[in-house]
């Protein structure tokens, strides 16, 4: 009594077996049918799979097989999480020449926000971002979805998040100002690497939320699984696959990022990084990937070239806003880093009253925030 | 014989009058003390006796009942052992007629050696201004104190026997101990040892000025201790009705006084993050000690490291912090007690100390679970929060002084000033509509303010409280209430979102 749902099942099921890779999921779904295989395990009999794997026995599962594959799969519909396999419609375009493309794959949301049709573009970061690289890295998210253009993301701390958020603020604007869907806003598409039933970390609750009702959130692993750290790496190279251009805002040496960007180099994608200062430990990274060759990424139009959406500038950026003397000095004294009031007003050497006056303009003009305290310059003015 | 002389008891900061009543009377030998007398006063039997058979005199062998009246008072601690004896002296007749007169005027005041010695008490002070009496018997150590109240003739005596023979006429009254010279520097260390941090000074200066609490964040070595032991030094010298009364708090709590006996200068009290509850906020099993936020009374309450500090104690701040006066209750008694200060807290923004920089070594939940120590309705009480970092170098090397604590005093003494003309002790103190009062804001301070509470930057009490800090800078300026885009922008920068509660890094 085969069938294809009971394959289903059987392959999510399999999918959250403890320490179940995306490689040996897919050697195992491609030797056998998933529920054939579910019941030889389930059963207690080995199954061989092609080398490298070794053989599996089913003692090594036996609490997790005892499970019943159907209500399994029954849970993520209830709680709404969509299950397609490659050849399903809403599975990925972009994902299928992969070699380890995932053998199913969970959303929340439209997965058909991540098809190949869409421009789409990866911007990934460190979660230590500064005010600097979270100001590019939401403007870059709010211009590009405002142009079309998919935002593919890791939903963590920092730039992942500063992305996002940008990616899913211009919906209202964007939907209204272009009613002809010529230039329909893109939906976010963010990928994750634990179940769906949770979100981590727990700070982008609303913000799972937002990107799951615009666009789509995404995972290969099923309800329950939590976010163990071998699991990241293999969502970062979902996030390069699902995307023809990989921004770097910020990372420091050896970051998880610069995993994401051999990732995507693996796969032939275009990779841009964000200069940064060379005083920032964060902006080591991309500094280092400009040296090495990789395409500078100023705004969202240098992204809209290397996607091959326009060839020039659009010239259309807003005017910058006139500083003042005062402001000026203070954004000077800056030098890109925080600082306190006591500092700008010694380097700059004002009054504190100037010094005052122009921050709390400056801070109001979004150029500088106030962020623990301190001040930043967000490299982004409103 | 029955005989009755006065003496006192403390209860929390204040002194209760106490009569001691002695009944010496024939029977089997016995000596007994009756009205609620605590562990020490009782042990004033075998003091009293010694000294009584140490200074000549002899302990009627007879049936001596004491009873410390009103007997529902707790009497606590060795005061009483003067009067006790002075009691048992004249109930066994070995007192003449003039002087079992004449000590129906005076109070005692004093704990007893075997020897016959009259040892130094806690509370001379407030337990003098409770009594009476015309004359007042009170250990040599304690005349400085007892004379401040310029009540009553003191006698200060060092023994038995002296008290005894100045009461026969055999010998004059001791002479009281030399005042010693009043110290005329300012309190603590002066400000202009703080070099550079310019905002850093002024929110010293603002906090001195208008009364508001000063929260400093920053790293080891940013300087915040060195700017909170300088704000005592800005604040102005306590008048004479003020000091007496912090002089009482602080000789109710057994605190050394300072050479010139009377306190007048701010008090500064450093409380470390080890201190108990009741050392913060007052009270003890037996008596009721003033805390801390006692002692701290019209000064400074500086806690350092405040997110190290028990949680039940920053939040037992928060009365004191709201009324200015704590009220510590137990079982047997309860006392209100003064504790009006201004708070400067310290803390690091994260357990390692650079947080917010890229030298952070704490993780997430490190961070957050540290800075939740600080709970919300406290940091609300801060009006100037303010992060400190460490000073560029040069600034360090740089030799000229800055302006002195004295300089800064006299313009802080005006503004309080004008607080009290507008019916408040400080500027901090001042509602909402006082504020609408006193003060008007011009139209771009006021969309100032505006934007930046549309921007959730600035929340509707901050406002308030924004606007307070205004106007203390107008006054500090020598301003009349006209509040303009230069102090609310100062007011607001002094006044920076720490994030100790919500760190949410990625605002939508």
């Amino acid at each position: 009594m085969m069938s294809i749902d009971d394959d289903l099942a059987a392959t999510v099921a399999l999918s959250g077996l403890p320490g179940m890779g995306p490689s040996r999921l897919r050697s195992m779904v491609a030797a056998d049918a998933p529920s054939r295989t579910w019941e030889r395990l389930a059963a207690g009999r080995p199954v061989v799979l092609d080398r490298p794997f070794p053989e599996i026995r089913a003692a090594e599962w036996s609490d997790a097989l005892r499970a019943d594959p159907a209500a399994i799969l029954a849970r993520h519909v209830v709680a709404g999480i969509g299950v397609v396999r490659p050849g399903d419609p809403g599975y990925p375009g972009r994902l299928a020449d992969e070699h380890d493309a995932p053998a199913v794959l969970f959303s929340r949301g439209d997965p058909s926000a991540a098809d190949a049709q869409h421009p789409a573009v990866a911007i990934v970061g460190t979660r230590r971002s500064t005010a600097y690289g979270e100001g590019v890295a939401r403007a870059l998210g709010a211009e590009l979805a405002a142009s079309g253009v998919t935002v593919v993301s890791g939903l963590a701390l920092g730039i992942d998040g500063a992305a996002h958020v940008g990616a899913t603020s211009t919906e209202v604007d964007g939907e209204g100002a272009d009613p002809s869907g010529a230039r329909r806003v893109a939906g976010p598409v963010a990928v994750v690497a634990n179940g769906l039933d949770v979100v981590y970390p727990r700070r982008h609750r609303d913000l799972s939320a937002r990107v799951a009702r615009l666009g789509a959130v995404l995972s290969e692993v099923p309800i329950g699984a939590r976010p163990e750290r071998w699991r990241f790496p293999l969502r970062n190279r979902l996030i390069a696959a699902l995307a023809p251009v990989l921004v770097v805002v910020e990372s420091a040496r050896g970051g998880g990022s610069m995993h994401t960007v051999r990732e995507a180099d693996d796969r032939g994608r275009t990779v841009m990084a964000v200069p940064g200062p060379v005083t920032s430990v964060v902006s080591v990274g991309p500094n280092q990937l400009l040296v090495d060759g990789c395409a500078p990424c100023r705004d969202a139009d240098d992204v809209r070239i290397a996607l091959g959406l326009s060839t020039m500038p659009s010239g259309a950026r807003a005017p910058r806003r006139q500083s003042t003397l005062d402001e000026a000095a203070i954004l000077d004294a800056f030098a890109w880093t925080p600082a306190t009031v006591d500092q700008l007003a010694e380097r700059s050497r004002l009054p504190l009253a100037q010094v005052s006056i122009a921050l709390a303009d400056l801070v109001a003009a979004g150029e500088v925030v106030a962020r623990a305290g301190a001040f930043e310059r967000s490299g982004t003015p409103r | 014989m029955l005989a009755t002389t006065s003496a006192a008891t403390m209860c929390g900061i204040s002194g209760q009058p106490v009569r001691v009543e002695v009944h010496v009377a024939s029977g089997l030998p016995a000596y007994t003390i009756v009205g609620l007398p605590d562990a020490t006063c009782r042990e004033s039997r075998d003091r009293v006796r010694a000294a009584i058979l140490s200074s000549g005199l002899t302990f009627p062998q007879q049936r001596v009942t004491v009873n410390l009246a009103p007997s529902g008072l707790r009497k606590i601690g060795a005061g009483l052992d003067l009067a006790i004896a002075m009691g048992i002296v004249v109930a066994s007749e070995q007192a003449t007629k003039e002087v079992v007169q004449r000590i129906r005027s005076m109070a005692f005041l004093g704990e007893l050696g075997l020897d016959g010695a009259v040892r130094g008490i806690a509370g001379t002070l407030p337990m003098a201004a409770a009594l009476d009496a015309d004359e007042l018997v009170v250990p040599m150590v304690n005349a400085g104190e007892a004379e401040l109240l310029a009540r009553h003739v003191v006698r200060p005596v060092a023994h038995l026997t002296e008290l005894l023979g100045a009461l026969d006429g055999k010998a004059p009254w001791p002479d009281p101990p030399p005042a010693p010279r009043r110290a005329e520097s300012p309190a603590g260390p002066d400000l202009a040892h703080v070099r550079g941090q310019p905002f850093a000074r002024l929110a010293a200066e603002v906090a001195a000025a208008g009364g508001h609490h000063l929260l400093l964040v920053g790293p080891p070595g940013a300087g915040k201790t060195m700017l909170a032991e300088r704000v005592p030094s800005l604040l102005p010298r306590l008048d004479p009705d003020a000091a007496l009364e912090v002089t009482s708090i602080h000789s109710a709590a057994a605190e050394p006084l300072p050479a010139g006996r009377l306190i007048d200068q701010p008090p500064f009290r450093a409380p470390h993050q080890t201190a108990s509850m009741v050392s913060i906020i007052g009270g003890g099993s037996h008596a009721l000690r003033p805390g801390e936020v006692s002692l701290a009374h019209r000064g400074v309450l500086f806690m350092d490291e405040m997110g190290e500090f028990p949680a039940v104690v920053l939040d037992g701040l928060r009365q004191p912090l709201e009324s200015g006066s704590i009220r510590v209750s137990r079982a047997q008694a309860s006392a209100t007690m003064p504790a009006g200060f201004l708070l400067v807290a310290a803390m690091n923004p994260c357990p390692c100390g650079h947080g917010g920089s890229l030298r952070c070594e704490c993780s997430e939940p490190m961070v957050r679970r540290y800075r939740r120590r600080v709970s919300g309705p406290l940091l609300d009480r801060f009006d100037l929060r303010l992060v400190v970092d460490v000073p560029d170098r040069h600034q360090l090397a740089d030799s000229t002084p800055g302006e002195s604590s004295a300089s800064v005093a006299c313009r802080v003494a005006q503004v309080r000033a004008r607080a009290r003309q507008r019916g408040v002790a400080a500027n901090s103190r001042l509602a909402a509509t006082q504020l609408d009062e006193c003060s008007i804001l011009d139209e771009p301070a006021r969309a100032m303010l505006e934007r930046a509470l549309d921007e959730g930057r600035l929340s509707g009490r901050g406002l308030v409280r924004v606007r307070a800090v205004a106007l203390t800078l107008d006054d500090l300026r020598g301003g009349d209430g006209h509040l303009d885009r230069e102090v609310v922008a100062q007011a607001l920068m002094l006044r920076t979102e720490i994030d100790l509660r919500t760190d949410s890094v990625v605002r939508a």
